[in-house]
């Protein structure tokens, strides 16, 4: 007998299931008429031949009774009748369902939210032929552990591409953003540089029109793009027209030659692409780009399709030949030749790529398996919760249960009956869940979007995430009914139906109370963890990064060649509300810097950069408050046709100029014709590249003095309110640059921009905590109040004895105060376990910090208290009489 | 009489033998068992009609209505190629089992 067959039993039986029903009716009927047909013909009385046939049949229900069993799928049917008999009582208790639904709901919504992040950000396949074939390219150095470098530069891209015995298909891309539209109305749109191969590689097919090629990837070749089916619904209706049009960018008319498939946004996940353009388009585009395209500058993350026949493992090593054989011809000429060494003795990775590539993986992996930790304990509480729920109605329950033992039924069978309730209750919990989980879900991604890099995920629950929350329900829905259906069933039915509930209580308050510890543990652990991850957060805004954040604002020319003359840097000076203004190449924590080896006159320079250099204007240190300690800062007069001067922070004079003054020093350096520089002055460390390490030895050096145009910011300090500011520096400078998109923005948003993480974790940590206090809470509250209702007549006869109120409410307090107390020191433990797996993503607080532990347990019995006062109140104004007449 | 169990496993090919013969209904089933069982064997029909309904559902039989001898509706079942198969393997089984515990019995 197959299994197919045996299916389409189950399924025909499922479908004709009435049918079948009335066949077997008919069936039995005829079957007993001619029983009593041949019994009359033996001359029996009819009633008599009726009543003796009835007994031989043996009951006419059994019989069907049987033959469902025996059918495949019958099974089936006694599942759905206990699921309607689950329904019927959900309907006759709805506060009691509608508690239990909610309490699921959030848990298993809040880990359905988190799943569905980790499912975007890391394992879902990316929307291409055969996405398991792809591997991501890298480069691992000599007795390097790491994974590896993943950037690549274009002509090494090619070069792998030109490997067609190794590969069917090399796909090298990174992010960028375009500025499409007229002078004066830009939109910056996000998009995508890639090489010729990309689209082949990934096996994609153009809804309209054609994809890019290698013809496209050449020097020289018509400006072509390809878009995205969404920004093709958007901005042109989806009409089948868009092939052919143009698009401004950056004052060039570009071409639209094709649309990607719906779904396909590129590989860089996270980072929605909606014009893709080739590398090679970009000399034509932007002129000082150009040297992308060169040896000099590794920027192009690597997909690649292993030929079909190959192995991974052979890929590597003809790979690996290939690299020893022209590694010398890749690599950049101009670099120092140890680094050119420690290059070509790297050796190629390859690792699966299906998933595509994001730099949000490298930020996000550890803090998103803290938070599915963090959100599981949350369903644990909950499962906790829930069981307390289930457990305080089964004493409602026993009787019925009692009897259903009693009238044969199996304790096995009565078990899973329960099994179910609690399985339907968590199904239904979860579909809940799963719509809360998305608007959790696009809360999550605006918190970790910011104006400076918005993240887009399609989190439309799919296949994975709807299976991972079916099966978080059911392991839930086993998990908070299992105790209370064993408990249940374990009486003796004849005890139980004949006698009052309340002899079996006892066995079911030593359940109850652990149940209780165990949130109280479980949401110390996540009360400590907000409590770190706060304090983590804290820590980062008000530290002292040696320049100040707020009155700022950021003039952000996009283009390089925007050398700002000193006139226009005047002119914003004199805008109202302008207290001071500088250019400078960058500006604190604005995501990349410019390093180079810069040594005291006289000593050797080293091959590795040692110095973080920025290029900075007059009036930058008064402009951002960094603190001048010896010398000057840059003036008006310091331009080209004086000698270079600079100045250091503490760091570099700490480390090059040990005690003395590095004023009036000079400095050999590989910057410029001259590299040599005056040091006239010297400032306090700056965390200009980030928050989190201290200040590395930085040397400025006088903008005006560089010798090549670079990317440069303008740095304004206002006093009036910075949107008014901002808008009247657009008005200004606006017309000047007519063909660059100007962006003002506020200091203190590029500094938030670098802390999204941890305010990510501070926020969700807090709310998961909240939430776990609440449901321990609630958990307390639901024992003591349980246990209250049950003590009411010792209550009352004590309080008729003479007990004051306040005795009764402190012994009811107390009582829950106890259970916390030994729930905390349950706790502990975990604390400690789980503190030491968020180590990394703490700053300036231990893992096991005293104050934060301390401060949680603190709010945890506050809470507690709270939870207990209620139950305790009630308590106290038990009336002695109404309590004795109560039994 | 008292009647005998019908050990275990042996009603499916009882079943069988009796509609190899020909096609019939759940009651004749019952009432040819009796009868060549020399009253012996009486089947539940609590036994019966499940056996019968997985040998349909496994195609050893063919359920069919139609009229019985005095013009009642019944349903006739009737052995499928699958289940002749299946009777020929189960009657060749049973024969050696047969022989096999004659023989202990006797040689003992």
């Amino acid at each position: 007998m197959t299994l197919l067959h045996r299916l389409r039993s189950v399924v025909h039986w499922i479908i004709h299931r009435s049918e079948a029903e009335q066949g077997l009716n008919d069936e039995l009927q005829s079957f007993l008429d001619m029983s009593v047909a041949e019994k009359i013909a033996d001359g029996m009385s009819p009633a008599e031949a009726r009543r003796l046939a009835n007994l031989e049949l043996g009951g006419v229900e059994q019989v069907k009774e049987h033959v469902r069993t025996e059918r495949h799928g019958g099974w089936l049917d006694e599942i759905g009748r206990d699921v309607r008999y689950a329904f019927r009582l959900f309907f006759k208790n709805p506060v009691f369902t509608c508690t239990v639904v909610l309490t699921l709901a959030l848990g298993i919504g809040a880990n359905t939210a988190i799943f569905s992040l980790i499912d975007a950000l890391m394992l879902r396949w990316l929307p291409v032929r055969d996405p398991q074939e792809l591997v991501q390219v890298r480069l691992q150095s000599p007795g390097a552990n790491e994974p590896g470098g993943e950037s690549f530069s274009y002509p090494m891209v090619r070069a792998l591409a030109d490997q067609r015995d190794i590969f069917s298909g090399v796909a090298g891309f990174s992010g960028t953003s375009f500025d499409v539209g007229t002078p004066g109305s830009f939109s910056r749109v996000h998009g995508a540089l890639v090489t010729g191969g990309y689209y082949s590689t990934l096996g994609l097919n153009p809804v309209v029109g054609r994809l890019l090629t290698d013809e496209d990837d050449r020097v020289g070749a018509p400006l072509s793009a390809v878009i995205t089916y969404g920004y093709w619904q958007r901005e042109f209706g989806g009409s089948r027209q868009v092939a052919g049009q143009t698009i401004r960018i950056k004052g060039q008319m570009v071409t639209i030659v094709g649309v990607t498939p719906r779904g396909f946004a590129g590989a860089n996940v996270g980072d929605v692409a909606d014009i893709t353009m080739a590398v090679a388009a970009l000399p034509q585009m932007y002129p000082t780009m150009a040297p992308l395209l060169g040896s000099g500058n590794v920027w192009l993350r690597i997909l690649a399709r292993p030929k079909p026949d190959i192995s991974t493992d052979e890929a590597t090593s003809r790979l690996n030949v290939m690299w020893s054989r022209l590694a010398d011809s890749l690599i950049n000429p101009g670099w120092p030749p140890s680094e050119r060494k420690k290059i070509s003795e790297s050796v190629f990775r390859l690792s699966d790529g299906g998933t595509g590539w994001s730099y949000l993986r490298e930020t996000y992996r550890n803090p998103l398996y803290v938070l599915m930790g963090a959100v599981s304990l949350v369903l644990l509480i909950a499962c906790a919760n829930v069981a307390t729920l289930l457990l305080a109605r089964a004493s409602a329950r026993q009787k019925e249960i009692a009897v259903r033992l009693a009238i044969g039924a199996s304790r096995a069978r009565v078990v899973r009956q329960l099994l179910i309730e609690s399985i339907v209750l968590s199904l239904i919990g979860a579909a809940c869940g799963v719509l809360l989980a998305r608007v959790l879900g696009s809360l999550l991604i605006t918190l970790i979007s910011t104006d400076l890099s918005s993240v887009d995920f399609d989190l439309t629950p799919n296949g994975h995430v709807l299976a991972f929350s079916a099966a978080a329900a059911i392991v839930t829905g086993i998990l908070f009914g299992m105790a209370p259906a064993i408990q249940t069933t374990a009486v003796n039915p004849i005890v139980a139906a004949r006698e009052d509930v309340r002899t079996t209580a006892g066995s079911r308050t030593r359940l109850l109370p652990f149940l209780v510890v165990a949130q109280v543990g479980l949401s110390l652990v996540l009360l400590a963890g907000a409590g770190l991850f706060a304090r983590t957060l804290s820590n980062l805004q008000s530290l002292d990064a040696g320049f100040r954040t707020e009155g700022v604002l950021l003039v952000v020319l996009d283009d390089q060649r925007a050398l700002i003359s000193p006139p226009v840097v005047e002119e914003l000076q004199r805008l109202p509300g302008v207290l001071s203004t500088a250019v400078s190449t960058h500006t604190p924590l604005n995501g990349w810097t410019w390093s180079e080896p810069v040594v005291p006159a006289g000593q050797p320079r080293p091959e590795r950069d040692n110095a973080v250099v920025v290029g900075a204007g007059p009036g930058f240190f008064s402009t951002l408050q960094i603190q001048l300690i010896a010398g000057r800062e840059f003036t008006e007069r310091d331009r080209r046709d004086r000698a270079p001067v600079a100045l250091v922070n503490d760091a570099y004079a700490a480390r090059h100029f040990p005690n003395r003054s590095p004023v009036g020093q000079h400095l050999s350096t590989s910057i410029g014709e001259n590299k040599d520089f005056e040091i006239v002055g010297m400032v306090r460390n700056a965390k200009l590249t980030g928050l989190r390490a201290a200040a590395p030895p930085t040397v400025y050096v006088a903008y005006y003095q560089l010798e090549s145009a670079r990317a440069t910011t303008i740095s304004v300090r206002a006093t009036s309110p910075l949107a008014r500011v901002s808008t009247a520096i657009q008005q200004t400078l606006q017309p000047k640059f007519p063909n660059t998109p100007i962006e003002v923005r506020a200091l203190s948003t590029q500094v938030a921009n670098t802390i999204v993480q941890e305010r990510m974790m501070a926020m969700l940590a807090g709310g998961f905590a909240v939430l776990a206090l609440t449901l321990a809470c609630v958990g307390l509250y639901g024992l003591l109040a349980y246990d209250v209702s049950r003590r009411t007549r010792e209550i009352g006869i004590r309080m008729a004895l003479g007990a004051h109120a306040r005795r009764v409410v402190a012994s009811v307090v107390a009582g829950g105060i106890r259970l916390v107390a030994i729930g905390v020191l349950a706790g502990l433990p975990a604390v400690w376990i789980g503190s030491r797996s968020i180590g990394s993503l703490l700053f300036g607080v231990r893992a096991l910090d005293a104050v934060t532990i301390a401060g949680a347990i603190v709010v945890l019995l506050a809470a507690a208290q709270l939870a207990a006062y209620l139950p305790a109140r009630r308590a106290s104004r038990v009336d002695p009489l109404e309590a004795l007449r109560h039994e | 009489m008292d009647k005998l169990d019908i050990p275990q496993g042996t009603l499916d090919l009882m079943i069988l033998t009796i509609l190899a013969r020909e096609p019939m209904h759940g009651y004749g089933i019952s009432q040819r068992l009796e009868q060549l069982s020399h009253g012996h064997f009486q089947v539940n029909p609590g036994s019966l009609f499940p056996s019968l309904y997985r040998l349909e559902q496994d195609g050893k039989l063919k359920g069919e209505w139609g009229a019985s001898e005095n013009n009642r509706k019944a349903k006739y079942y009737k052995l499928t190629a699958s289940g002749r198969k299946q009777l020929e393997q189960h009657r060749e089984r049973w024969d050696r089992a047969a022989f096999a515990i004659t023989s202990v019995l006797e040689g003992a």
